[in-house]
């Protein structure tokens, strides 16, 4: 051939380079970038998940065969008196919980958004009870209730806020609610804080500046931009809140093990007594999966307001 | 390696590859590695230095055998998880320190050990009534019986002589001086919270008034009882007079903690308080001293923490494992070695062994002589099985003392307890 020839007819791609050629287009590349994740979350989040729905559905005891039951866990376990007292607390503790860290989370994230000295020191130390253990950190409050050392019940004696020997932290029902929701809210407010603090510092300054020109004070700045303008993010912060306090596990696990009388069992810690501690799987299953249907409901409206907010 | 051409790397990888595949689908290992190695996973024993030597037993046993031993150790309240996941995936230990009633839950995951503790109990008499209770499961030895942990009375010794009182030797004298030791500011420490210490109380209560929760058939439930009034008219009494009501929150550890800070100057619990006290140099441990465990109408009965080795069934090395449970257990001199570790807080279970020398170690110890105590497992008479154990991890007796000691009418709370322990009966 000599050369500056020209070739004439079809190209004819090389057999090596047809798999790269392949990857070229974005029909081939992005299936091949999203199956190890589908693999993992087949393997990670499917297969468990469905096994819980199995032994829910079975008579599952640890070591021993078990058969299909269909639904009668899920109706049998409103007969037990501990279940039906933890299907209470879970709301009244989640309810709590998250009203509380919204109020204090939306107050605490404009307090960051002002000026302030030490600044980012300051936005740092905020993040320490969500960055600490949390079995860590609710040994320390567990150790500041408990009966004999509580320092909370020193200090309020010393400040003559109390009357001796103060409040049975852990002992009484609505103490101990009380104590497990104020650890829930203080390991809980950081998340709040941090993610309405990134809200607030994208609204612009203009709409302020606007309405500010309008005569409108602080407080009708409040209603007519901020809220409205943080309505997405509080939603996203409210739904992911709401799933976690529901299933939480080590506050009431650390401070009370369910206790006083069940008074404080939340579905996560009734679901290991029953399930692993009592060996009855197909129970435990039932029980930690109890609120599935009512979680996946209010993700879904959740999520619609969003959309509707957004778009 | 730089004189490893590409071609040789590839050609010893491929060789080495094919090599791992035949051992995975031959599931035997080569000849080089088939040295025998086993594990066992246990508790962190309350008495620290029995884990030690423990180890320190292991390693002798690797030596004299030839068997490699891995120990594990988990925290007690982590073992029923751990168990469960173990036989869910059917992998894990070789063998597995047992508690109370594991033995009847993981029946038909444990391999016979009956043989070995025939062998045992030829040597040290029979094993004790608890020890039976909990590992012999329907005339077949699923643990071998290791050791156990009995409740005694725990009491400021120092406190009752500067009083004047009498050491209590019934459920009723202790409300005598419980009194007496409120009114000095040292309440009597009885836990009546969801942990297994209160069981531990209650049960004895209960049975020395001839109360049960269950009857032997372990299908009748028996709480509903003039014996059971009493026990909570007994409970309701304390609370009031000789307790203070942070009782109702404590854990495992908190009648420890309040005796050992010179707040209780009475507790019911086996002797860890004292040994941490005297280990630590603390203040109290002079004045501590230790009872037999109170005895009412029906005499003196006693609730104990046995504990046994089991050995799993998908375990792949029972021959050795069984050997380690000869070479621990078997051998008197390892036995005795190992039991004088654990400052008479572990102590023997056969018949023979009971005024064992780890008592003499010191004079606070002379009350652990177990002449004339009956030890049960929880739920005693009824054999144990998943809906004791369910009742038991319930905090059923428990809830129904702490509901009547706050306000619920005795028959009413009673009433509770019968219907939840119906449920989980017929469930």
């Amino acid at each position: 051939m000599a050369v500056g020839s020209v070739r004439v007819g079809p190209v004819v791609p090389r057999p090596g380079l047809r798999v790269w050629e392949l990857l070229d287009h974005e029909r081939f590349l992005g299936p091949a970038f999203v199956t190890p994740a589908l693999l993992l979350i087949t393997l990670l989040v499917a297969y468990p998940f469905c096994m819980a729905l199995y032994f829910a559905m079975s008579n599952a005891f640890i070591g021993r065969p078990s058969h299909f039951i269909g639904l009668r866990n899920f109706v049998g376990l409103w007969e037990s008196d501990a279940f039906r007292q933890t299907f209470q607390n879970a709301f009244v503790f989640t309810g709590a919980s998250v009203a509380l860290k919204l109020v204090l989370g939306m107050t605490l994230a404009l307090l960051l958004n002002q000026q302030l000295w030490f600044k980012r020191m300051i936005r740092g130390a905020v993040l320490l009870p969500w960055v600490i253990p949390t079995a860590l950190s609710t040994l320390g409050w567990w150790w500041m209730f408990n009966s004999l050392y509580s320092v909370v019940n020193w200090t309020g004696l010393a400040l003559g806020l109390m009357d001796p020997p103060g409040p049975n932290w852990l002992g009484q029902k609505y103490y101990a609610m009380t104590a497990v929701v104020t650890v829930n809210v203080w390991r809980g407010l950081p998340f709040f804080a941090i993610t309405i603090l990134a809200g607030l510092v994208s609204i612009p300054r203009e709409l302020y500046e606007a309405a500010e020109a309008d005569g409108a004070g602080p407080v009708a700045r409040f209603w007519h931009v901020t809220l409205p303008m943080l309505k997405p993010v509080l939603a996203i912060v409210v739904l992911f809140s709401t799933i976690f306090t529901f299933s939480d596990f080590n506050i009431v696990y650390v401070l009370t093990h369910g206790g006083p009388i069940n008074s404080t069992h939340l579905f996560a810690t009734l679901a290991r007594q029953v399930g692993l501690e009592s060996g009855q799987i197909g129970q435990g299953a039932a029980i930690s999966l109890y609120l599935f249907p009512v979680l996946m409901l209010v993700v879904w409206a959740q999520l619609k307001f969003v959309r509707r907010q957004v778009y | 390696m730089s004189d490893l051409s590409r071609r040789q790397f590839l050609g010893r990888a491929a060789a080495g590859t094919a090599g791992l595949a035949g051992i995975l689908a031959a599931k035997t290992p080569p000849a080089v590695a088939q040295q025998r190695e086993i594990s066992y996973l246990c508790w962190n024993n309350f008495a620290p230095a029995s884990d030690k030597k423990l180890a320190e037993i292991g390693q002798r046993f690797a030596k004299d055998t030839g068997i490699k031993i891995k120990i594990d150790h988990i925290a007690h309240p982590q073992q029923a998880a751990k168990y469960a996941s173990e036989v869910q995936s059917q992998a894990g230990h070789d063998l597995i320190e047992m508690r109370m009633h594991f033995p009847w839950l993981y029946e038909t995951q444990l391999v016979e050990v009956s043989d070995l503790v025939a062998e045992l109990e030829k040597k040290y008499g029979k094993a004790l009534s608890s020890a039976q209770e909990t590992a012999n499961v329907r005339g077949v030895w699923r643990a071998v019986p290791q050791y156990h942990t009995f409740f005694v009375g725990s009491y400021r010794e120092d406190l009752f002589k500067k009083a004047g009182l009498k050491v209590p030797d019934t459920w009723e004298d202790l409300y005598t001086v419980g009194k007496e030791l409120k009114k000095m500011g040292h309440p009597v420490g009885i836990p009546i919270s969801q942990n297994y210490d209160t069981i531990s109380t209650a049960g004895p209560v209960l049975w020395s008034l001839g109360g049960m929760e269950i009857d032997r058939d372990g299908k009748t439930v028996r709480i509903s009882s003039p014996a059971t009034e009493q026990m909570i008219e007994w409970y309701k009494k304390m609370f009031r007079d000789c307790m203070e009501p942070e009782v109702l929150s404590w854990t495992d550890a908190s009648n420890n903690d309040t005796l050992n800070a010179g707040k209780a100057g009475w507790i019911h619990n086996p002797i860890s308080a004292y040994i941490v006290a005297r280990n630590r140099k603390m203040v109290t441990a002079d004045g501590i001293n230790h009872h037999r465990s109170l005895a009412g109408p029906h005499g003196r009965h006693e609730t104990d923490v046995p504990r046994h080795i089991g050995i799993w069934k998908f375990s792949k090395n029972v021959e050795p494992a069984k050997e380690w449970i000869r070479y621990l257990l078997a051998k008197k001199d390892v036995y005795d070695e190992y039991i004088m570790s654990g400052d008479a807080f572990n102590l023997p279970v056969y018949a023979s062994l009971l005024d064992h020398p780890v008592l003499k170690t010191d004079p606070k110890f002379a009350a652990l002589k177990q002449e004339g105590v009956q030890f049960h497992a929880y739920g005693w008479p009824a054999p144990p099985s998943d809906k004791v154990q369910r009742i038991t991890n319930e905090f059923i007796l428990p809830n129904m003392i702490a509901k009547a000691v706050t306000g619920t009418p005795t028959k009413e709370a009673i009433a509770w307890a019968e219907k939840e322990m119906k449920r989980i009966i017929s469930g």
